[in-house]
């Protein structure tokens, strides 16, 4: 008895020894942790997001969270500023176009090099072109129809067979940065699908953008530290990023204790409770939800009626939407939103008018009669809740005739619905895949999302001839003019209804400078700054 | 208490002893003291001799007559009248979208208001129709398939037997959310669907209890009788037997309406029951996750499903104690 109970000082000691131990090891960790929370003194950033990343290889990712980090890891030949989304302007290459805008000669900006020192040639943007083509993944139709060209070391050529207006706007998306040809080949690397270059890719980075990758582990965070060659426009001002995937409540709390500096993923509702002492950047986001009435009267009798798209068009009441969408959010004044080039004004918004709407209920003979309003209910674009929104409709709706029923599903099911158009009404919304209006086009009789809404080719001539201008037109101003007589068209005539654009709400530290948000990449790193 | 009292149960009491129990009415009152499966001959001093109603009638009351008894049988019965008159108590229509959102709990709407500007109490009220009734019109559905299979099985035996409750073993192997989710999944998100799905689930219990109830009653002597007069067996059932297992199914049915209310709101908990904007206590819970600051959107309609659960379940307690008297008395 006498040894057993001797022995317990001891294990009380090495008890003891375990848990100084194990706070010493904590306290350096905490220790940053406060040197964080007085600003930028440790050279390091934390932003907390919601992750979305499966691959950060450029040429195979195009998920929200992958974008944040490739836009910090790689330089792209042209981009747009942080504060402009509607200009395009150079950054690895300056660009020309010819008339008919089916040829863009880029000429490389001398002396910028990649991480690794090398200089940035022509070599390196064929390659890292051809193989955004050749990979087949999720960005490669951004490339479609696109060949690539060597002309020097210092200049490439680009050529389609149509005119491509917004090219130099695809230019910029992240996906297209150019890699570091010589490293990417050595580590199985090709233009074909015989590239394996992927998992080098997600341990390291191959680009000559202000970061290079640290650590990158796709379920919980990603470390980016400084590139110490980079000699572009926009050097990095922290040390280290730090990405951290964190649950939106907790986000909130974090940056409002400090934990972390930016929080990206706060939906409207949050972002309106926030403490005091946190800054935020609230903008209308570039997401664009809105109603498609189906036009095909195959699918519904009474959808197709023009009565019945203007009834809904007048019935629905926006500024209701946006009492439940929380901060940051707007009216989308057409289907392009208000960031990019061709988005209305404010006045040529559909406007809310109980008394047409019920005049045009009347017309339609839909008093009662039952409609399907079909939503995903498991997706929130940008914090919006799509259950909520719809309930609001049902009820908007309902007051001015119309018997709406609602029928939820998961996205994954009902996105078939959607794609083959046999919704009678559906709510959706629409991202931008880059940042160009010629993206909303497919919103138009017989392409991609009009066909979604029953509206065949043939079906508005003046609409679709303003669709081939808008593919076509190449100076800047008309452009803006084509695209905004086509959105009034739109607005008048077609079977959309644009809703809103719920808000984007990045919260942040006041320590931190440079927050603003970005319609593709969200934010950029490494225009982050400090105070 | 003393088992004296009991004779003033008057003409109930006629058929008197166990044994007697055949033809008609006789064996309606008396035979159900000889052995439900479910009853556990511990006790010797509940045995015999009372009259189904009377003992429903003594012991009732005094089940509920524990303070936690009582606050149950209240609580219950104020949800089966919510049932019947909520949409009528309620102070505002549980679909409109007056009322400024998120106001917490006060003189404007005493349990607040939701995400869209809806007035929780009376969606809650209201709630109880969808919750309770559908939980009620399950229970009797499964109570109904279940004992007619467990009858057919139990009497007729052999392979008969055999095909049914081999059938219910493949049904009971299955985890029952899992299962009622999947049904409900393939259906398609709908109430009825809902209902539908959690009724392929739970009716295999019953099945089991009847069937076993059945088993012995078969063999016992006021049935072999009653064969011997030339009954047939749907006579043989209507009258010697189905009287003798209604009331321990209908104790396992009361039991049973608190689980099969929790398992209609979890399905629409996860979308698969209650379809949007109907006023349904998990659907609420459900929506109240996004809001988890504002606590009073999931904690009420949270409440309501516990009350309801608990509450009947008591009920339910207390019916088997005045159907079974030998459990009853511990």
């Amino acid at each position: 008895m006498k040894s057993l109970s001797s022995k317990r000082p001891v294990a009380c000691l090495a008890a003891l020894a375990v848990v100084v131990a194990v706070s010493a090891c904590a306290e350096p960790e905490g220790g940053t942790g406060d040197k964080d929370r007085s600003g930028s003194a440790s050279g390091q950033i934390v932003i907390d997001t919601t992750f979305d990343v499966k691959t950060i290889d450029p040429g195979r990712e195009y998920e929200p969270t992958g974008q944040i980090l490739v836009k910090g890891l790689y330089d792209t030949l042209l981009t747009f500023a942080d504060e402009d989304t509607t200009k395009v302007v150079p950054d690895l290459a300056t660009y020309m176009a010819n008339e008919e805008l089916t040829e863009y000669t880029l000429t490389l900006e001398e002396g910028r090099v990649f991480s690794d020192g090398e200089p940035v040639t022509a070599d390196d943007v064929v390659f890292s072109l051809e193989r955004l083509q050749g990979l087949k993944g999720n960005p490669a139709f951004l490339l479609d129809g696109v060949s690539v060209e060597k002309i020097d070391d210092a200049t490439v050529k680009l050529t389609t067979a149509e005119s491509a207006p917004a090219l130099p706007a695809i230019l910029a998306t992240p996906s297209l940065g150019i890699l570091n040809s010589k490293v990417v080949k050595d580590h199985g690397g090709a233009t074909d699908d015989s590239d394996t270059a992927e998992e080098f890719l997600n341990g390291n980075s191959a680009g000559s953008g202000p970061y290079v990758l640290e650590k990158l582990d796709v379920s919980s965070e990603a470390i980016l530290a400084k590139n110490e060659k980079y000699n572009g426009p926009q050097k990095a001002t922290y040390d280290r990023v730090i990405l951290r995937n964190t649950e939106p409540a907790t986000q909130k709390m974090n940056v409002e204790r400090g934990d972390s500096q930016v929080a990206l993923g706060l939906s409207g509702d949050m972002a309106e409770s926030l403490a005091p002492g946190v800054k935020i950047e609230s903008v209308p986001s570039a997401t664009v939800v809105f109603l498609l009435v189906n036009a095909d009267p195959a699918v519904s009798d009474l959808t197709s009626k023009p009565d019945l798209v203007k009834a809904i068009k007048a019935g629905v009441d926006y500024d209701g939407l946006l009492e439940i969408a929380g901060l940051g959010a707007a009216q989308a004044t057409g289907l392009v939103p208000s960031v990019f080039l061709g988005a209305l004004d404010e006045g040529d918004a559909l406007k809310y008018d109980p008394d047409a709407a019920k005049a045009a209920v009347a017309a339609a003979g839909a008093e009662g009669q039952p409609i399907t309003l079909s939503f995903p209910n498991d997706i929130d674009p940008t914090g919006l809740n799509m259950t909520t929104l719809a309930e609001r409709l049902q009820s908007q709706l309902g007051k001015v005739g119309l018997n709406v029923k609602l029928a939820p599903a998961p996205f994954a099911t009902e996105i078939d619905a959607y794609r083959s158009g046999t919704e009678q009404i559906g709510l959706w919304y629409w991202n931008p895949d880059y940042m160009d209006p010629a993206n909303y086009l497919a919103f138009g009789p017989g392409e991609t999302v009009g066909l979604r809404s029953g509206w065949p080719e043939g079906a508005n001539a003046a609409i679709e001839q303003l669709v081939s201008a808008g593919y076509t037109t190449g100076d800047e101003t008309e452009r803006q003019k084509v695209f905004e007589q086509w959105g009034k068209a739109m607005n008048a005539e077609s079977p959309f209804v644009p809703l809103l654009q719920p808000g984007s709400n990045v919260a942040y530290q006041p320590s931190v400078t440079g927050v603003h948000y970005n319609p593709v990449w969200l934010i950029n790193v490494a225009g982050l700054g400090a105070n | 208490m003393a088992p004296s009292t009991r004779s003033e149960d008057g003409p109930l009491t006629a058929g008197g002893d166990q044994a007697a129990p055949r033809p008609g009415r006789a064996g309606h009152q008396s035979a159900p003291s000889r052995q439900g499966p479910q009853n556990h001959p511990n006790r010797a001093d509940g045995i015999g001799k009372r009259s189904l109603t009377g003992r429903l009638w003594r012991r009732l009351p005094k089940g509920i007559r524990t303070p936690v008894g009582l606050i149950a049988a209240v609580v219950a019965l104020a949800w089966i009248a919510m049932c019947l008159f909520g949409a009528q108590v309620a102070p505002h229509d549980p679909l409109a979208q007056e009322l400024p959102r998120f106001t917490p709990p006060g003189s404007t709407a005493w349990l607040g208001t939701d995400e869209l500007g809806r007035d929780v109490l009376s969606r809650i009220l209201s709630g109880a129709r969808v919750t309770i009734g559908l939980a009620l019109a399950l229970v009797v559905m499964s109570m109904v398939v279940g004992s007619l299979l467990g009858l057919v099985a139990g009497y007729f035996g052999r392979w008969v037997d055999e095909t049914v409750m081999r059938f219910t073993d493949l049904v009971m192997a299955f985890p029952t959310v899992i299962l009622a989710m999947v049904t409900a999944a393939a259906l398609g998100a709908s109430l009825f669907n809902a209902v539908l799905a959690a009724l392929v689930v739970s009716w295999p219990q019953y099945a089991r209890v009847v069937r076993s109830m059945v088993l012995s009653l078969r063999t016992s002597e006021f049935v072999a009788s009653g064969r011997l007069l030339g009954f047939s067996p749907a006579r043989s059932i209507r009258l010697d037997i189905l009287p003798n297992v209604s009331g321990p199914t209908l104790v396992l049915a009361s039991l049973d309406i608190g689980t099969a209310a929790l398992l209609l709101s979890g399905l629409s908990f996860l979308g698969l029951g209650a379809k949007p904007p109907t006023p349904e206590w998990g659907s609420m819970v459900s929506s109240a996750v996004q809001h988890f600051d504002k606590w009073w959107l999931g904690v009420f309609p949270g409440l309501a499903i516990l009350t309801v659960v608990i509450s009947f379940n008591f009920l339910g307690d207390a019916l088997r104690d005045a159907f079974d008297p030998e459990a009853g008395e511990a």
